[in-house]
């Protein structure tokens, strides 16, 4: 039978390991330091003043990337105040009508939808070498939503473009700290006309959030991020490309290739516009241990304005590649989900994932290093530990 | 990993029974000294870090806050990683914008930073911010 002194032994005890076990599992368990962004969960924070956030890999496992998990860039603040109410859209320069419009003026226009795949240019900067200066992104400056809105050759047609207009300009409402000059770009009138490029409300069925450019943003389908002004306020069309650092030197590339590390004059480049052909892995994680067996190995792929035409993996440092099942949701402009199956024993593993374009485009081992660190796309890789 | 957690959901009465009793007391006790000499985490309990960072101590530490986190916060320095040449080109580049940095700083400015943000430092480990918008259901 127990005694008093036992009994009281035994509950100290148990109370002192319940409290210590429960202050190892807290200790062992801390959470990892995080930083509130509102409406944005769990992005890697590339900075917060202004807001410039990458989705980890690991998100891009669905075809439509959640809004709070898409990626934000800005290049400055995000505007203070934004009133739907009063908030207009002008289209001027060279039209015969221009033309005032609130957001109500856009609610009653068609709308039209398009799934497209949006990449900040300087996506996968930080893995050049020499390094250049500017947000460092790795992997996840992408992300998928469906875009609604109408057309901007809707709205262009009914401004009635002069022949003298071949170029389309974007001016948002970003908040401009010192002289930075205003973020104003420009497109060529042909993709402007293009039946896919809209004046975007909604994103994934839902208005635009503050990050995302409410209440409306242009949407160039295919393009560097860049070209999608957000918090869009001004569209004006002119004679020849919008002239600011936006456009030279800035989201520029060499004609031709350069030697790493040299500089290059803005004469001798031009504007980027479509995206790369590029594939990433989603999983299994980089620096992964998993149990010898079936593995899936997954992940996304996408070709700006061309189709993805296959995606292929290599276990052999690239002696030998294996074709990917690509996911059966599409659209022209989107990215492709695409797996495989692999039977791994145990031991160390690089994989490697290469796709492979429409156009006869294929994934890089190097990717072609350009001042800026613009549209880097080389064959990616993870390793994992098979035990 | 998931082995541990379901080893620490047992009930208190599970972990250990009978005559080894007084050495797991022993064992929490020395646990739990262990655990109170541990040095503080630089983050409050709930793991909520602050907003913006700090730019590195240095003589030209608050010369560079004022000139630089004027527009934007130091983690878009802290994650930059260039020769003195490139730094030298973004300080112009910046002063060109707005920064106010004195011409007899110049240099000290471009040393400070190329000393601390240079080629060859480890890179710089981002965090993540918090996960809620998505908690209850991730689809949204």
């Amino acid at each position: 039978m127990t005694s008093r002194r036992d009994f009281l032994w035994q509950i100290s005890a148990m109370a002192l390991v319940a409290s210590s076990v429960s202050s190892l599992r807290s200790w062992a368990q801390a959470p990892t330091p995080t930083i509130d962004v509102p409406g944005e969960d769990g992005l890697i924070v590339r900075s917060f003043r202004f807001v410039d956030l990458e989705t980890p890999v690991e998100y891009f496992n669905t075809w439509l990337t959640p809004v709070p998990r898409f990626f934000v860039r800005n290049h400055m603040h995000e505007p203070n105040e934004l009133d739907a109410a009063t908030w207009r859209l002008t289209i001027a320069g060279e039209v015969e009508k221009p033309l005032t419009l609130s957001l109500t003026d856009l609610a009653k226009l068609e709308s039209h939808s398009v799934v497209n795949t949006l990449e900040c240019a300087g996506n996968g900067r930080g893995f050049y070498r020499p390094q250049v200066p500017g947000i460092q992104w790795q992997k996840g400056a992408v992300s998928t939503a469906r875009f609604s809105g109408p057309r901007l050759r809707g709205l262009l047609e009914h401004a009635d473009v002069k022949a003298s207009g071949k170029h389309v300009m974007f001016r948002g409402l970003d908040e401009v700290p010192g002289r930075v000059p205003l973020f104003i770009r420009s497109i060529p009138i042909e993709k402007a006309l293009d039946s896919d490029t809209l004046i975007a409300t909604h994103m994934t069925g839902a208005p635009l959030t503050k990050h995302h450019g409410f209440p409306a943003r242009a949407l160039v389908p295919g393009w560097i991020g860049a070209a999608s002004c957000k918090w869009l306020t001004e569209i004006k069309v002119l004679d020849s490309e919008f002239v600011g650092n936006f456009m030279s030197p800035g989201y520029r590339l060499p004609n031709q290739p350069v030697k790493p590390g040299d500089a290059v004059k803005p004469e001798d480049m031009h504007p980027v516009t479509g995206l790369n052909v590029k594939s990433l892995i989603a999983g299994p994680a980089d620096g992964s241990r998993i149990k010898p067996g079936r593995i899936l190995v997954h992940g996304v792929a996408w070709a700006g304005e061309a189709d993805v035409a296959k995606v292929e993996i290599s276990t052999d440092g690239g002696t030998s590649w294996k074709p990917t099942t690509l996911g059966q949701e599409r659209a022209r402009y989107a990215w492709r989900l695409w797996r495989h199956e692999l039977t791994a024993k145990p031991g160390e593993y690089s994989i490697l994932s290469r796709a492979t374009d429409s156009q006869g485009r294929v994934q890089p081992d190097t990717a072609v290093w350009n001042p800026s660190g613009y549209l880097y796309n080389a064959i990616d890789q993870v390793k994992i530990h098979v035990a | 990993m998931w082995r541990k957690e379901n080893m620490w959901r047992q009930p208190p009465s599970a972990v250990r029974t009978g005559r080894t009793q007084r050495s797991v007391i022993w064992l929490a006790i020395a646990i739990g000294v262990g655990i109170a000499i541990c040095p503080a985490r630089s983050v409050g309990q709930s793991g909520v870090s602050k907003l913006t960072e700090n730019l590195p101590a240095g003589t030209m530490q608050q010369k560079a806050t004022t000139a630089c986190t004027e527009c934007h916060e130091a983690r878009i320095i802290l994650q930059q990683r260039l020769s003195k040449a490139a730094w030298t080109k973004e300080v112009d580049k910046m002063i060109k914008w707005g920064a106010v940095v004195d011409a007899n700083d110049h240099d000290a400015l471009v040393d400070y930073l190329s000393t601390n943000f240079g080629v060859d430092e480890p890179a710089y480990q981002p965090l993540r911010s918090a996960i809620t918008a998505t908690k209850k259901n991730p689809s949204k």
